[in-house]
């Protein structure tokens, strides 16, 4: 059951929209570094990926706010229902986004040392559209947030399944890759941990899909989100 | 977690001690509650919210006939305490009001000694043979009312010269001296400071597991807090009924999500 109706204290409705706007804001830190760690990666663009590395401290001091924020919230207002379970997801919210962050923090610092070694075929490519794919799932999960909109985080949760399909094949061909040309393994195993560090973001935002929905509904989202099955390996198969 | 909550809970019964149905009250023209059903559960704190002249006072004292000294008030449908009907013409409305004891939101003790506020229900309804039976009576129900240890050095000093968070509390003790099957309280905690209201709800809390308590409170922290089962009213209608954690968390009806989160509704 959700209230869109104004409070009586209007300071109360200033300070639940000023936390979601932290989030927002979050969000947008978090969407960047994704789309700017996989365009350094790609672009062997060291400088781009250390600006990445030291921007996740906003994230970071943004988490706390949003922390502080809701514990001022709590104390003061002693929310209930809907202002309850806004100021509930806003932290958890917080608490995903701020691992996003370092996710894509992650990203960057081993684009610093891939940066050193061989490019193993188009897989910076291959990454890049994971990272694209994961950030707009990300954009999408915010968007159905700050609307209260469920057939959106619905829409959003079931994405998370094609996130893993991605990461499934780009796993595949890493080993490949390795198969054939030894002298690739170190790279394509710092490549197959960024693959699996955008991966998380993935779950992530299908986490904060499902905060929408109890946001909105009061439940939590019962169905178990199909998961596809972990990685098998080539060989291992049939 | 869970398991504090069971422990927490393992004196809510299930078991209906109040039966009400179809309850309409009129004021001459005001037909000020409408269709009221209601199940009250033995041994379990219910609050009953909602916004000034919702009718929570009314139906409160639908539940142990207070509406029967004002003139202009009738009641209609039916209301059962334990099966039998209350309003029926044999039930008379003195016995009726000792097994349904009421504390009122402004602490009213008896211009009397504190001794004689508490000894005075069970004196009239014969609970006591004895002065030692009456003492002790008096002591349990001071004991009870977490008011023993601050009172019982001077017993004959009156009960007016308390101070407010005392005066309350000896009214409870007064009303439970009677060994009431239920208590009403009407905002007992609206002329409290913080200290005493927390020793007020604790009491409820305590008294919980012999009685059924009904509480009418403008504090929504406050139902939150005391009680297991919330009623939600809005003009004269009981819109929400549920357990008390289920209302403040998850509501299911719009009004009520308005009125606990403190919209405009
Ligand atoms: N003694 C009375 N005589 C006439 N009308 C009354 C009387 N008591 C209450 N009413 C009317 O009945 C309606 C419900 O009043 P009631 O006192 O039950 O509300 P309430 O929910 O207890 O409000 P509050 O929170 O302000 O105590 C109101 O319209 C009120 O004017
Ligand atoms: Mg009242």
């Amino acid at each position: 059951m959700m209230n869109n109706e104004k409070h009586i204290a209007s300071a109360f409705d200033r300070d639940l929209e000023a936390v979601q706007a932290m989030i927002m804001k979050m969000g947008g830190l978090v969407e960047d570094a994704l789309l700017e760690s996989s365009r350094a990666l790609e672009e062997r663009d060291v400088e781009l990926a250390q600006r990445v590395r030291s921007a996740d401290s906003a994230i970071d001091a943004l988490e706390m706010q949003v922390n502080t924020e809701a514990a001022r919230l709590i104390a003061i207002r002693a929310p209930t229902a809907s202002d309850l379970r806004t100021v509930l997801t806003v932290m958890k919210i917080a608490s995903g986004l701020e691992r996003c962050g370092d996710h894509a923090k992650n990203l960057a610092k081993r684009t610093l040392v891939l940066s050193d070694m061989a490019p193993v075929g188009a897989s910076a490519g291959s990454i890049r559209r994971l990272a694209k794919s994961v950030q707009l799932m990300l954009k999408d999960a915010l968007d159905a947030y700050i609307r209260r909109d469920v057939a959106m985080a619905q829409e959003v949760r079931q994405r998370d399944q094609e996130i893993d399909q991605m990461y499934n094949a780009l796993f595949r061909e890493f080993l490949t890759h390795m198969m054939e040309d030894p002298r690739s393994i170190s790279a394509c195993m710092h490549l197959h941990f960024i693959a699996k560090n955008i991966e998380r973001v993935g779950d992530h935002a299908t986490g904060i899909a499902e905060q929408v929905i109890y946001l909105v509904t009061g439940d939590v989202p019962d169905e178990a989100r199909p998961k596809l099955d972990t990685v098998s390996l080539p060989g291992a198969e049939g | 977690m869970n398991d504090m909550r069971l422990l927490e809970r393992a004196v809510d019964t299930q078991v209906n001690k109040i039966t009400a149905r179809k309850v309409q009250v009129y004021y001459g023209q005001n037909h000020a509650l409408k269709d009221v059903d209601v199940d009250i559960l033995d041994k379990t704190v219910t609050a009953f919210i909602g916004p000034s002249g919702c009718g929570k006072s009314t139906f409160l004292r639908c539940l142990n006939r207070m509406n029967d000294t004002i003139a202009v008030c009738r009641v209609e449908g039916r209301i059962d305490l334990e099966g039998e009907d209350i309003y029926d013409p044999r039930v008379d409305p003195v016995q009726l009001r000792a097994k349904v004891g009421m504390v009122f939101q402004k602490p009213n003790p008896f211009p009397k000694s504190i001794y004689d506020n508490v000894a005075y229900g069970p004196k009239i309804h014969g609970l006591a043979r004895k002065k030692a039976d009456l003492d002790e009576i008096v002591e349990s129900s001071l004991r009870k009312a977490a008011l023993w240890n601050e009172v019982k050095d001077r017993l004959d000093a009156p009960g007016t010269g308390l101070s407010g968070g005392q005066q309350q509390r000896l009214c409870i003790a007064r009303a439970i001296a009677t060994s009431p099957e239920v208590l009403l309280m009407d905002e007992p905690c609206s002329a409290l400071d913080p200290i005493a209201t927390a020793q007020v709800e604790e009491l409820i809390d305590e008294l919980r597991s012999q009685f059924s308590v009904v509480i009418v409170t403008h504090s929504m922290q406050q139902a939150a807090r005391v009680s297991q089962r919330t009623a939600f009213f809005h003009l004269g209608s009981l819109v929400e009924y549920g357990e008390t954690g289920q209302i403040f968390t998850n509501p299911k009806d719009p009004r009520t999500e308005s009125y606990i989160t403190g919209r405009i509704g």
